[in-house]
């Protein structure tokens, strides 16, 4: 099972060129189920990226653009009468797919965007009375534009909370950018992708990320970062229990990804940045967003054993 | 302490305990000397002495003996309930002068409990808590406020009697956490820049009392919005923090300004720092100049806090 | 000293209790006004507490000042001296407590206290009583850790264990100082208690005295013969001579306090021994002829008594050497043989004219002291420590018609007898025998061993020592008293209770004198712990003893226990608690050592692959304990501690500092 989550990691690291830690992480966030949040620029790669980690689990993939007059029904679906049948017949949205790129998440008003978290949240979204499961598995990778912030609505820290990670890619290396140049488009590059897991082999992957086991030892270096960021005075707020319970879950991934049973306070580091980022502020500076460099004060302060 | 050496036993004391967020009392920072009614338990002891010497009485002699042993043992235990106790700066609010500044200070015990361990700044009274075994207490020290800028308020005193009183343990910590002191405020003319608008603050006023301020609809909270617009009936109905969101006319905008004040720069600054407490309160949009400093005209909290720390630092060196 | 108005709860808890156990073993040595005074006072400041009572105003104070005052000069005569110092001392420290407001009131009660436990020892330095003392001492420091701690007041016990526990602490340091610490004499003098009650020998007797001290079960002294201990029929302690006799009393003679030197010489062998005394309030000392001791400011007096120029007021350790066939005194000069053949002008004619009638038929000293012994064996005199009353000629009445008595009795009548037909002679008075303790090795010589002998003079002989008692009852000279009177069962009658009369039960005699034991060792180890034999302790464990050596053996002893307790009380070893942990801050040492410090924020592989990185030599070493560690405190494996040890002793010989001690062992 484990050389066939390489083969996917590897697959699509060839689409995606000179990003293998932010693969990892995106799949470490996948397999521990949670939902992803990319923040970056246009034109980095964040739809290649998941279409590619779509394509590989074998999931289907659906994609909505954000975008100011989008309207809940849009992302849900909506009911549409039949004349043949003289009913109501549900057509459902996009939110329907097992993975859902969510483009540009803070275009849209505040109204469309908690239709889609509230799916995220509960794994089912209720329209017109009735409640409708969403499909198994469900993640949503959002993405948000950073720089320009005109006419956007910007993520509340509720909402931010939902997202268990959230990376950047930034820009590529010289040398993946020279191949990215000299070869074939990426997107042209995407159909050719072959499902390497199918969804019972991702269902057991995903039932086995919680058996990783947490020795006490680690619980107490979890505990650590979580009190400092609690008590420490730089920090507006400290992390929250549902912080703390993912910063766990996406460290376990993390280890079941670099193949051992176990999690070692360096698992935890890895997956820092990108499971507490969003999740923090600097006291002296709340609009900004000084989370990354809380984050390595607390990597480089707080004993790890 | 001799103004001479003054300075040396400063630079000593910074280099021995260097200034810092997070200081843990340790053998090297911890000074401990008998304290005055440590001498007086020493004479009481001389005279139980001499009472054993002149009547040969060896019980008087051990008893003598004991106590001393009790003080030299008590050495230890005075620097035991200070060592292993760990201080952190927890961080201040601004306060305008003449308040009293408030520090916070955190006490984290790495293990043992420590009892009456006091703290403050010498002359005035120390503050005294006590910290549970492997516990930690957040106190709030206050000083009085002179004047606007940073205020260092020197090294901190923390020292401890326990359990005796006889010996006094104490280390100088500097938590390196300035104070941010704002002007006084100081009630007086509106203060506007010559260039704009040529509009008089009862217009200005009167723009506001008219509710001329269209609403422009609900943004979502951002932290450093006013939280005077907060919709609280929103926030009720589960729509999470929303902001009222108005726009205002842009002639409207006021331009507090420096140079449009007269008197010592004190005094100026003051009158300014009254106005952007006032037009914060009012939710008014302004823009603040000072010699060498222009703030873009905005509203909110961030931008109040923006302009009165610009205000309490003015002239200063960077 | 930053002075809190009020003073904490627990730390008055403590004063009051502390109050009670200093003033509780004191109160023998008090008036009983005291009593009232304190109930009264500790009364009025629980009231204050619990805000039923104001406090005293300036007149109720000085009303209560001048009251005490007024109570000492009544209940002691006088405002001076050390009984009515103690009880001012403790009014004041009684009063104290009723007004004390703030902290350096409350100090001030407790140095108070500190004192009065002091003059206590005065009156009574026995080991209950010093053990008892450290309650006192406890609750006093208690309270004064109370004052320290803060207001919001807990319980009171974690303050008094935590006072226990600095008194425990303090203990090792203590007795460090009490053997080294070196003892002085005197600066000034000072009176002693007058109250302590001490019964012994006075120096008159009447024979009724004698009667009085064999009643009393208290312990005079005890001694300790190095080698084999004499028999008992020759364990006769001189205390004093009684030359005069006024035809009732007998009592020391002018000459007692002449300087004159004793007049001897030594024979035979000498027997060596140490005495603890316990107070007598009189200067002689007790010793067995003829005594010679180092004890300094003490002399042999011309009778053969050792006598010092103090009372003994306080329990005595001396050392002894003693020559029991020592010639006293071959010539007699006029004085002498002017006082001991001393008699009243009148009075006795019966004796006078039997006396008479012995030197016609006996004109040899030797034959009339036989020919009198014979008499007081043969005729039917009897011992009984209850004789019948005497008249005025109370030595013809004992002779010739009531003839019963004991020991003060026969020999009071022998030296009458002895001086009427010309022959010097006199009174000795002392103890006889004692016990013998086998616990400790010591004999214990008790106030009912009390007893009175005779002493004659013959020229070139000297002074012989004669004990008409022994012809009368052998068995008091050779078992003691109790076998004496063992048909009158009139021995320690005013004391039922006392053990000594219960010694037929083994196992209660066993406890007595076990019990004995202990308290001579007290005596002797700590309360004899003074300038002589404190030196001759310290010279036997060091030889030469100089100040320099004494401040260092103080130092040096201090400074180790003091270490020793740091280490205790911080337990450095333990400052980490989780093995695993103290594991690899070992690990961490090693590596620091070599320039490599780990980080806080490095977790172990992270830490290691930086380290090898570094040290390519040693890397195998290293990751293999990373890995081991990791292993152990991540992965859940069961590896014993001692497998990481042994991984870690591997890295520690692979690293270079020990290669290179290696290789210069090699060379």
């Amino acid at each position: 099972m484990r050389t066939k989550l390489d083969a996917c990691l590897s697959a699509v690291n060839q689409i995606l060129l000179g990003k293998e830690p932010q693969v990892r992480l995106a799949m470490a966030c996948l397999l521990a189920r949670g939902h992803l949040l990319i923040e970056d620029l246009p034109g980095m790669g964040k739809t290649t990226l998941s279409h590619a980690l779509a394509r590989v689990l074998g999931l289907s993939f659906q994609r909505i653009q954000f975008t100011s007059d989008l309207l809940p029904g849009d992302i849900l679906g909506t009911s549409v009468f039949d004349k043949d049948s003289g009913q109501f017949v549900f057509h459902p949205g996009p939110i329907f797919a097992e993975l859902v790129l969510a483009d540009e998440i803070n275009r849209a008003t505040p109204k469309s965007q908690s239709a889609l978290l509230e799916a995220m949240e509960e794994g089912q979204v209720t329209i017109e009375g009735a409640t409708r499961p969403l499909p198994e598995p469900f993640f949503v990778i959002a993405t948000q534009n950073p720089v320009s912030q005109g006419g956007t609505f910007a993520l509340p820290e509720s909402q931010l909370d939902r997202f268990l990670m959230r990376l950047s890619l930034g820009y590529p290396g010289k040398a993946a950018e020279r191949a990215l140049l000299l070869g074939d488009s990426r997107r042209s590059l995407l159909p050719r992708l072959e499902p390497i897991l199918d969804h019972r082999e991702l269902g057991l992957i995903q039932a086995e990320i919680p058996q990783v086991r947490a020795s006490d030892a680690l619980i107490d270096y979890v505990l650590r970062l979580v009190d400092a960021t609690r008590t420490q005075p730089q920090f507006a707020w400290g992390l929250s229990p549902r912080g703390s319970l993912a910063l766990l879950a996406a460290a376990r991934a993390w280890a079941f990804l670099a193949e051992r049973d176990y999690v070692i306070p360096e698992d935890v580091q890895a997956v820092l940045p990108a499971v507490v980022g969003h999740r923090l502020r600097d006291q002296a500076d709340p609009a900004g967003h000084g989370g990354s460099a809380l984050v390595q004060w607390l990597l480089r302060e707080v004993p790890a054993l | 302490m001799n103004r001479r050496w003054r300075p040396h036993w400063d630079r000593w004391l910074a280099r021995r305990i260097p200034a810092s967020g997070s200081v843990r009392l340790t053998q090297r920072r911890i000074f401990i000397v008998p304290s005055r009614v440590g001498g007086a338990f020493m004479i009481a002891l001389g005279l139980m002495l001499l009472a054993g010497i002149n009547y040969q009485n060896s019980l008087a002699y051990g008893l003598t003996f004991l106590l001393a042993s009790v003080f030299v043992v008590a050495i230890l235990h005075t620097y035991r309930n200070l060592a292993g106790l760990t201080l952190k700066a927890g961080g201040t609010t601004p306060v305008f002068v003449g308040e009293a500044g408030r520090w916070r200070v955190r006490l984290e015990s790495s293990g043992r409990a420590h009892q009456a361990i006091a703290l403050g700044w010498l002359p005035a009274d120390l503050q005294s808590v006590d910290i549970a075994e492997q516990g930690s207490v957040t106190c709030e020290l206050n000083a009085p406020t002179t004047r606007r800028g940073w205020l260092r308020p020197g090294r901190l005193r923390v020292e401890s009697r326990f359990p005796l009183g006889v010996l006094v343990a104490w280390s100088w910590v500097d938590l390196d956490q300035p104070l941010l002191v704002y002007p006084r405020p100081l009630p007086g003319e509106l203060p506007l820049h010559a260039g704009a608008d040529q509009q008089s603050p009862e217009q200005g006023r009167l723009a506001h009392g008219q509710g001329a301020d269209d609403f422009q609809g609900l943004k979502a909270y951002q932290p450093g919005d006013s939280r005077r617009r907060l919709d609280w009936k929103a926030y009720s109905r589960g729509q999470g923090l929303q902001v009222k969101d108005f726009a205002s006319y842009s002639g409207l905008e006021l331009d507090l300004d420096f140079e449009a004040l007269d008197g010592d720069i004190e005094t100026r600054l003051s009158r300014l720092c009254h106005w952007v407490l006032m037009l914060s309160e009012r939710q008014q949009s302004f823009a603040l100049r000072l010699p060498g400093l222009y703030r873009a005209a905005a509203s909110g909290d961030a931008h109040r806090d923006a302009c009165l720390q610009a205000l309490a630092l003015y002239g200063s060196p960077p | 000293m930053s002075a809190l108005p009020t003073i904490p709860r627990i730390s008055l808890t403590w004063l009051l209790v502390a109050q009670a156990l200093v003033i509780l073993p004191l109160l023998a040595h008090l008036p009983l006004w005291i009593l009232a005074l304190w109930l009264g006072c500790a009364g009025w400041r629980v009231q204050i507490f619990r805000m039923r009572a104001a406090f005293p105003t300036a007149w109720a104070k000085g009303g209560l000042m001048i009251a005490a005052g007024l109570g000492v000069y009544f209940s002691r005569g006088s405002l001076v001296g050390l009984d009515a110092g103690v009880v001012l001392l403790v009014a004041a420290f009684l009063l104290k407590l009723l007004e004390m407001r703030s902290r350096r009131d409350a100090l001030v009660l407790i140095f108070l206290g500190f004192f009065v436990v002091v003059t206590g020892y005065l009156f009574d330095d026995s080991i209950l009583v010093a053990l008892f003392s450290l309650l006192p001492v406890t609750a006093l420091l208690a309270a004064l850790i109370g004052l320290q701690q803060s207001a919001i007041a807990q319980r009171p016990w974690p303050t008094a264990r935590l006072a226990g526990s600095l008194v425990l602490q303090a203990v090792p340091l203590m007795v460090l100082l009490f053997i080294f610490f070196p003892r002085f004499g005197p600066l000034w003098s000072l009176p002693g208690p007058n109250d302590k009650g001490v019964t012994g020998l006075a120096d008159s007797m009447a024979p009724a005295d004698i009667a009085d001290l064999s009643r009393s079960g208290a312990l005079a002294f005890r001694a300790q013969f190095e080698g084999e201990v004499p028999a008992r029929s020759e364990l006769y302690w001189r205390a004093l001579t009684l030359e005069r006799f006024d035809g009732r009393r007998w009592s020391q003679s002018s000459l007692a306090q002449s300087p004159q030197t004793a007049q001897w010489q030594a024979a035979g062998e000498s027997l060596r021994y140490s005495v603890v005394m316990q107070p007598s309030g009189q200067p002689w000392l007790f010793s067995l002829d003829v005594a010679r001791t180092s004890l300094d400011s003490t002399r042999l007096m011309a009778d053969f008594r050792l006598q010092r120029n103090r009372p003994v007021d306080r329990s005595l350790l001396y050392g002894v050497e003693s020559w029991p066939q020592a010639v006293r005194e071959p010539q007699l000069d006029a004085a002498r043989r002017a006082v001991t053949l001393q008699l009243p002008a009148d009075g006795d004619p019966r004796t006078r004219e039997w006396a008479a009638q012995l030197k016609r038929e006996h004109p040899h000293s030797e034959q009339l002291v036989q020919a009198l012994l014979r008499h007081f064996n043969q005729q039917p005199f009897s011992y009984t420590l209850r004789p019948p009353r005497l008249g005025r000629d109370s030595i013809d009445g004992f002779l010739f018609d009531t003839r019963s008595g004991f020991c003060a009795h026969y020999a009071g009548a022998m030296t009458f007898v002895l001086r009427a037909a010309g022959i010097p002679a006199r009174v000795v008075a002392g103890y006889q025998g004692g016990e013998f303790n086998p616990a400790g090795n010591y004999l214990q010589v008790r106030q009912f061993d009390a007893h009175a002998w005779v002493e004659y003079w013959r020229p070139q002989i000297g002074w012989t020592r004669v004990d008409p008692t022994f012809q009368v009852a052998p068995e008091r000279i050779e078992q003691g008293l109790e076998q004496a009177l063992s048909d009158e069962q009139s021995f320690l009658e005013d004391s039922p209770f006392s053990p000594l009369r219960y010694r037929q039960f083994a196992w209660l005699n066993q406890l007595r004198l076990g019990w004995d034991n202990l308290n001579y060792g007290w005596q002797r180890w700590v309360l004899g712990y003074q300038g002589t034999q404190q030196l001759e302790l310290l010279q036997r464990w060091f030889g030469q003893l100089d100040g320099r050596l004494l401040a260092l053996v103080l130092v040096g002893g201090g400074g180790l226990l003091l270490g020793a307790l740091a280490l205790w009380l911080f337990k450095p070893w333990q400052r980490e608690r989780d093995p695993q942990q103290r594991l690899f801050r070992q690990f961490a040492r090693l590596l620091a050592r070599q320039g490599v410090h780990w980080q806080a924020g490095e977790g172990a592989r992270a830490y290691a692959a930086r380290a090898a990185g570094l040290l390519p030599a040693q890397a195998a070493a290293i990751e293999a304990f990373a890995d081991l560690y990791e292993a152990r405190r991540y992965a859940g494996e069961a590896i014993a501690d001692a497998q990481l040890w042994r991984q870690l002793r591997l890295l520690r010989r692979a690293l270079p500092w020990r290669l290179r001690v290696a290789d210069k062992r090699t060379q």
